[in-house]
């Protein structure tokens, strides 16, 4: 498809929401399929800018793993300002506009062949999920699939069902954490997610991480090493949440030091951002 | 590159001449002191001598609030809209017009804004040597004291009524000579035009930055934790004054409304400012600048260091336009970029 003369990166493409998934209060798990008939064509990682007319657009990562074939996609949206409510508000069979798929991200191919360790915190699981759903889907290209995931207590946390499938396989680790229990029945890990590091027996040398979460995990997960072997910073991608307006690395809202987080992010390696100050 | 000299008397007839095709704006007075282009209109008086105008070009090219999408909320439709008047700026100074060729840039950088392109594809530019320079001003130290691309035309006053006019574009050229014949400047006008444009050099560089533009980048650079940060943005309003008035910031919010009928609406840019506290908030409340140091700073390392390290020039012309505008009488990139020299050099 070339794009005519009116054409316009701003202009939203209409999509109809065809599933809805409580995942916890807040969180909300969106299916959508484009009007066009097309796939949305996304790497894992990227992100696209959600349109409910008259209320606004916000950026929200994509969780489904690429597909070729279709034109479903998934998102999954915490309530929690105007655009995200009235999200949360639209019946099965309404339309949203998306634009974009935008971005950087994880560097699939890079991974082949290596071990993945996934840290997700907080709702970071949301965009790891599209790379984990990815390389689950070509098992064979990949080495060992580790996956761990702190949240802040038992009644925050996430696609439960589908972390509760995932830890019954036998070719992927899962381990869970969560940073206090509360007042709920949980039986698992309590502690903050670095807390989980030390149970994974990594080969470090051999080890991509992909890691989402708030900017303190980073810091702390970056510092890791297990026993005397550190993960290597060049093998550690991260994701960097900034407002974001336009998506084009145009409107300045989402710049980090010099760099656009809508463009060169938001997946960054992480020594590309080590020297930028405002970056973690 | 071709010249022409014009005489005063024949310019009416020209500007009729491009009044029939484009809007015509012109530098005029509009309080004692203060300049702003405004629509040029027949016997109206073209502020010739004007040092600095109130406003920048960019709200020709980028303006303060502009339409960019229209859509349809019952099938969810949307169509970009774009608005391009034919315009014509007569009067252009330099360094106005660099901070023009850097908009060019930056806008065409990436992702071609085509919105942008429209605009500019359809304002001619004519420039014109100051005659006199701000109190303020640092232009000429700034790199931006001569632009050699953007106009269509260059006017430099050679004579109380003579007009030296260098041919920038073809277009330019065409509407020069849209009224018939013009005299072909000699080598002696061409002298004359040179030694003029000297004079004003050397008045303008008698005040501005204490070394070379060149190195403004490398000093930003060993410059994050200076204390002047800390000092200057203590009495900072977080009014959002300078980027306003600032030719060369362009960050923008998108906004949307609904018509009366809720059914169709229109989504559109407006300029924000970087030092407004709302500029980086998200939901939640998370602010990443939150502080004034921090907005302060982002400020001076765009101007000294971001947009220099994309296109080799730093993002401040040296118009002087902040420096009027900050009522707390800290926004002077002057002080600031002489001072961390003086520090990192
Ligand atoms: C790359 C990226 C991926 C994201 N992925 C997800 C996700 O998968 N799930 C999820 O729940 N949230 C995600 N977010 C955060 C999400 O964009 C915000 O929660 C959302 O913008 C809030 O919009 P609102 O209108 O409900 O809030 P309001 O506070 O009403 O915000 C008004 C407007 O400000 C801007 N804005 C506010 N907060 C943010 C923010 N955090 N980031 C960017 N712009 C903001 C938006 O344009 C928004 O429409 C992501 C943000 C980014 C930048
Ligand atoms: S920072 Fe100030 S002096 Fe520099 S271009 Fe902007 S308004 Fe002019
Ligand atoms: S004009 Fe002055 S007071 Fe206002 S935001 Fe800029 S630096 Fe602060
Ligand atoms: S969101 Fe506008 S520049 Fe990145």
């Amino acid at each position: 498809m070339t794009p005519g003369k009116d054409f316009t990166p701003y202009a939203p493409r209409p999509a109809t929401l065809v599933r809805k998934v409580r995942l916890s209060d807040f969180v909300t798990l969106f299916e959508f399929e484009q009007d066009n008939g097309r796939p949305l064509a996304h790497k894992p990682g990227q992100f696209i800018q959600v349109s409910v007319y008259g209320v606004g657009e916000a950026p929200f990562s994509i969780s489904s793993r690429p597909k070729a074939g279709t034109n479903s996609f998934e998102i999954a949206v915490r309530n929690i300002g105007s655009v995200t409510s009235a999200l949360h508000a639209l019946p099965v069979g309404a339309k949203v506009g998306i634009r974009g798929p935008f971005g950087s991200y994880f560097p699939v191919q890079e991974f082949v062949g290596k071990d993945t360790l996934f840290v997700a915190g907080g709702l970071g699981y949301i965009p790891l999920r599209s790379l984990l759903r990815y390389q689950l889907r070509h098992r064979d290209e990949f080495g060992r699939i580790m996956l761990l995931i702190g949240t802040r207590s038992p009644s925050e946390r996430i696609f439960v069902d589908e972390i509760e499938k995932l830890s019954q396989r036998d070719d992927i680790e899962v381990m869970e954490t969560v940073d206090c229990v509360g007042d709920s029945c949980w039986q698992g890990n309590v502690g903050v997610i670095t807390t989980l590091l030390p149970k994974v027996r990594l080969d470090v040398e051999n080890t991509y991480v992909a890691m989402v979460g708030p900017p303190v995990m980073y810091r702390f997960v970056i510092g890791a090493c297990v026993g005397d072997q550190c993960i290597s910073p060049e093998r550690i991608y991260v994701s960097l949440e900034r407002k974001m307006k336009c998506g084009l690395g145009k409107c300045g809202h989402c710049q980090i030091n010099g760099v656009s987080a809508c463009v060169s992010g938001p997946v960054f390696r992480y020594t590309d951002i080590e020297p930028l100050k405002e970056a973690l | 590159m071709s010249a022409y000299i014009v005489y005063q008397d024949q310019l009416p007839g020209l500007f009729r001449l491009w009044a029939k095709i484009y809007k015509v704006h012109v530098p005029v007075q509009t309080a004692p002191g203060f300049y702003d282009f405004a629509p040029w209109e027949p016997g109206g008086e073209v502020a010739w001598d004007y040092d600095l105008t109130v406003n920048p070009l960019k709200r020709f090219l980028l303006p303060p609030r502009e339409d960019l999408v229209v859509f349809d909320a019952r099938d969810y439709t949307a169509k970009g809209v774009f608005e391009a008047p034919q315009q014509l700026l007569f009067g252009v100074h330099p360094y106005d017009l660099r901070a023009v060729a850097q908009l060019d840039q930056l806008m065409e950088h990436g992702s071609p804004d085509k919105n942008y392109r429209r605009r500019r594809d359809n304002t001619v530019i004519f420039a014109m040597e100051p005659l006199r320079i701000a109190p303020d001003a640092f232009w000429s130290t700034m790199g931006a004291g001569r632009a050699d691309i953007g106009f269509d035309l260059y006017w430099t006053k050679i004579g109380p009524a003579t007009f030296f006019v260098e041919v920038g574009t073809a277009r330019g050229e065409e509407l020069l000579l849209a009224g018939g014949e013009v005299e072909r400047a000699s080598a002696a006008h061409h002298e004359a035009a040179r030694r003029t444009r000297e004079a004003t050099r050397r008045h303008a560089d008698a005040h501005g930055l204490k070394f070379p533009w060149q190195e403004l980048a490398r000093v930003m650079a060993k410059a994050w934790d200076d204390s002047i940060w800390r000092e200057k943005s203590s009495m900072c309003l977080a009014c959002g004054s300078c980027n306003l008035v600032c030719p060369t910031c362009y960050c923008f919010d998108i906004r949307e409304e609904m018509d009366e009928t809720m059914t169709r609406g229109r989504r559109w840019r407006q300029w924000d400012a970087c030092m407004l506290p709302s500029f980086a908030l998200v939901a939640g409340g998370h602010n990443f600048r939150a502080k004034h140091l921090e907005r302060y700073r982002h400020r001076y390392f765009r101007k000294g260091k971001y947009i220099f390290d994309m296109i080799g020039e730093p993002g401040c012309v040296g118009c002087g336009r902040c420096i009027k505008a900050c009522t707390a009488r800290i926004a002077n990139p002057l002080t600031v970029f002489n001072r961390l020299w003086e520090e990192y050099a």
